[in-house]
């Protein structure tokens, strides 16, 4: 039988890229059968979205073939075909939907295949079943959340028929029950008989596909299974990647796991082949973390209420009495779904909403009194957005990280403060300031928004998603990034879709479900309450569920310890301990 | 109301799905139906007409299942001109005739005058209303629909219509883009430091507050229709030149006796004596 999609040599270079400079993609050669689960890894620019467009014939080899059910990509006529049978799904679902009603974009594809109406008409409605759309079928798409949306992207694809379908790190920006639910779905379409291929920078994701391909500077470096991709440590870290955590901890501690084999195996069976502890008796070792209770409160909210375009038919809840604390020097998290108004709180520290309803203060800067001083206000709590790297609205790294302190200080010194804040964050001052933001890297990118803020030298960081969309290796620098101001005195308050960032960096956590602030805690405390996240969207961090598991067979594992590198010193020690007596 | 929120809260151009029996009316009805009342709204010269034009607009919209007031919140904005052009006409106007209440110099207060600013008032008000309504009852895409159909036998004198009714829905979709990006952008400058905190002040100010946004805004824009075109692309859009449609509108006894009424009130108000 013919392959679904065969890739021949591709070799690929961006319009008007020269021959000097190494091309998009090298010499990739492999095919894909029909039914296949494929996840693409590799860092941020290596490659994996310029692949991605070529399997649909978005793009065109400059050498070498891509044949799509033997027909070639190069081939404008059997493009209508060649995308009938493999759909994709963006990363950014705002930006692929066409039609202003919901039902109206699922359609949109169909009725380019020029379908017959009622035709259309069902596999509109299939698509939006498969999806749980169909109650919000009338509805207007820039009135829906982003996991939602998510959806209609994809209903839009099935709506299609196709045989294979692409996901564009679908779930990069989704929060985890939001992606959760991507995960399924793609493991439905794919038992449905449905070529699946998805793009991901979340490890723990690449383990439900059954094949891994790397791509690393444009080359195919490793096609394989995930467990073989994952047993390859200098390859992956090579590559700019992690293994998942739970894999890696396996690696640090076989014994704890007797009787699995594979490093990616099932997390719950990894967690059931934990052995009971013989060793003695402990009392775990409590790290000296006392309270933060009796710290002073850096900012304060009381009962703050806010409505979106209150007072039309369009109003919408975004916070319900929302309450908080965050204690002084004390770095804090806050967690929710889509929708549960963590953007909107992190912006009203900014002083870019003022309360309708209820008091804050930040710092000595009361928000709800009449003469407030906006411009101080923002020079104390900086506010790094969501996507910043969206909304440069200059064409040199240099000029954009300048803005802001031009604009709080004046042009005295400014060059000695967008040096400093460059290098804080590890970009090199002479090497980046001259360079056009649009071409820089994912991460590095990341890096300019976040020196952008740390100009003007706020007392507050204040960080929206940092981490979202970043693979791995990035990830982790901007992590480091983030501990290391800590450590010099700017307070961190971040908010996250991605637990295992939260369990590394907070020590206070804010849960908001629906506009509400269910609990602030102690990331520990919180992290512990395995209901109160599930019903609020979220999950545990795969680092506590661990400790969980050990607790529970007797491991007197300490209840504060929710990083796996906390865990693993733990068990190193228990262990260690045991052999000494 | 936040001073970054672009969306335009205006009542006109909102659609407001409530379901009525004026919703589901073929969108083919409403644009012809509308568009009667409406050229006769214009051109009627009697205040009975265009007051039996504003009485039946405002049936409509309590057919339509729209509060009434939420309506009438879309008269505001445009207040402020119409009171002018009335104030204009009550001293300006033309042909006093013969029962002038005072007179100065070129200035002549008359009830002629007083008459005709009422009837300009109440024909804006009426129309304002009219055009409310159709937009509340009638969502773009039935709009393009109705479009589409309507302009479908240009199609056999070589005019591309579909092209055009994808521009207006592609157009259509930009808007809350803009919005959206506008306030980001904005606020993404106001949060290292631009002045669009606190009180705005003055006209000339909020002027320069836009300029810095307009580059951005132009930037992310290409960069989005970039992708919506690949997105576009990547669900086989242009593949023939006369896509199909999911929607098949028939047009009943419903529809044809609404455009029926509507003609008789339009005709009425074109035609009702004047006083």
């Amino acid at each position: 039988m013919n392959p679904l999609i065969q890739v021949d040599h591709l070799v690929y270079r961006h319009p008007g890229s020269g021959e000097a400079l190494a091309p998009a993609l090298n010499d990739i050669h492999f095919k894909i059968d029909e039914g296949e689960f494929i996840a693409l890894v590799g860092a941020n620019g290596s490659g994996k979205t310029t692949l991605a467009r070529h399997l649909n014939a978005l793009l065109q080899p400059t050498s070498g073939k891509v044949l799509v059910r033997g027909m070639d990509t190069r081939d404008i006529a059997s493009h209508p075909q060649i995308r009938a049978n493999v759909g994709m799904v963006f990363q950014h679902p705002e930006d692929q939907i066409v039609a202003t009603v919901v039902e109206e974009d699922v359609a949109f594809g169909p009725e380019n295949l020029c379908r017959l109406p009622k035709v259309i008409r069902e596999e509109v409605d299939q698509a939006l079943e498969l999806v749980n759309m169909s109650e919000q079928k009338r509805r207007e798409p820039h009135l829906l959340s982003a996991g939602q949306m998510q959806r209609v992207a994809l209903a839009g694809v099935l709506a299609m028929q196709p045989q294979c379908i692409i996901f564009d790190e679908t779930t990069a920006m989704l929060d985890p029950a939001g992606r959760r639910d991507v995960l399924n779905r793609m493991a439905d379409l794919n038992r449905m008989g449905i070529t699946v291929i998805f793009i991901t920078h979340f490890m723990e994701e690449v383990i439900l596909g059954r094949r891994a391909l790397l791509l690393d500077g444009g080359k195919l470096t490793f096609d394989g299974s995930p467990q073989a991709l994952f047993s390859d440590a200098e390859l992956i870290t090579r590559s700019g990647l992690e293994q998942p955590a739970a894999t890696r901890f396996y690696y640090r501690f076989p014994f704890l796991f007797p009787g699995i084999k594979s490093p990616t195996a099932d997390f719950n069976q990894l967690l059931e082949s934990i052995p009971v502890y013989e060793g003695t008796l402990k009392a775990p070792a409590r790290p000296a973390t006392a309270g933060t209770d009796n710290l002073p409160n850096e900012i304060e909210i009381r009962d703050l209420s806010h409505v979106y375009m209150e007072g039309t038919p369009l109003a919408q809840t975004a916070l319900v009495n929302v309450s908080l604390d965050v204690k002084k020097n004390i770095p804090h998290g806050l967690v929710g779904a889509t929708g549960s108004g963590k953007s909107t709180l992190l912006q009203h520290l900014n002083g870019l909403y003022r309360p309708q309803h209820g008091h804050m203060r930040v710092g000595q800067f009361d928000l709800t009194s009449a003469d407030l001083d906006v411009k101080g206000l923002r020079r104390y709590a900086g506010l790094v957005f969501q996507n910043p790297e969206l909304y440069f609205f200059e064409q040199y790294v240099g000029d954009e990280i300048a803005y802001g302190p031009r604009m709080m200080y004046g042009a005295e010194g400014l060059r000695e403060r967008v040096r400093w804040a460059m290098e804080l964050v590890g970009l090199d001052f002479e090497g980046f300031k001259d360079r056009i933001t649009s071409t820089l890297s994912g991460g590095e990118m990341r890096k300019v928004a976040l020196a952008s803020t740390l100009a003007i030298r706020p007392s507050i960081l204040v960080l929206d998603e940092p981490t979202a969309g970043l693979d791995p290796r990035s990830r982790r620098n901007l992590l480091g990034n983030l501990q290391q101001l800590q450590g010099e005195g700017v307070q961190i308050l971040f908010s996250s879709h991605n637990m295992d960032d939260i369990a590394e960096m907070v020590q206070n956590l804010t849960v908001l479900s629906k506009g509400e602030s269910l609990v602030t805690q102690p990331v520990y405390e919180a992290f512990t309450d395995r209901q109160m996240l599930l019903g609020a969207g979220l999950e545990q961090p795969t680092s506590v569920r661990l400790a969980q598991g050990l607790r529970y067979r007797g491991w007197p594992i300490s209840p504060t310890s929710v990083t796996l590198r906390a865990i693993a010193d733990e068990v190193t020690n228990l262990v260690d301990g045991g052999s000494d007596e | 109301m936040s001073e970054f929120e672009f969306l335009p809260s205006a009542t006109i151009g909102q659609y407001i799905p409530t379901g009525s029996v004026l919703h589901r009316m073929d969108p083919r009805a409403k644009i012809v139906g509308f568009g009667l009342m409406m050229l006769a709204i214009t051109f009627s010269t009697s205040k009975i007409g265009v007051g039996i034009g504003l009485i039946a607009v405002i049936a409509g919209i309590l057919l339509s299942r729209i509060p009434l007031k939420f309506a009438l919140k879309g008269l505001l904005p445009p207040l402020p001109f119409m009171i002018i052009i009335a104030v204009l006409q009550f001293f300006f106007y033309p042909n006093p005739g013969t029962s002038i209440i005072f007179r100065l110099g070129p200035v002549v207060l008359s009830v002629a005058g007083i008459l005709s600013g009422i009837l300009i008032i109440l024909r804006f008000f009426t129309l304002i209303l009219a055009i409310s309504l159709m937009s509340f009852v009638t969502s773009t895409s039935e709009m393009i629909h109705g479009l589409q159909k309507l302009l479908t036998p240009l199609n056999r004198i070589g005019i591309p219509t579909m092209d055009f009714v994808m521009v207006i829905q592609v157009t259509l979709r930009f808007i809350p883009f803009l919005a959206q990006s506008a306030e980001r952008i904005a606020k993404a400058q106001a949060s290292r430091g631009a002045e669009w905190g606190g009180k705005s002040k003055g006209l000339v100010s909020r002027v320069r507050q836009i300029i810095p946004l307009i580059i951005p805004l132009f930037t992310t824009s290409l960069r989005r229709s970039e992708t919506m075109a690949l997105a576009m692309d990547a669900r086989a859009y242009g593949f023939k030149a006369n896509r199909t449609s999911m929607f098949e509108y028939t047009f009943n006894w419903r529809d044809a006796l609404f455009i029926l009424a509507l003609l008789a009130i339009a005709a009425t108000t074109l035609f009702a004596p004047k006083i």
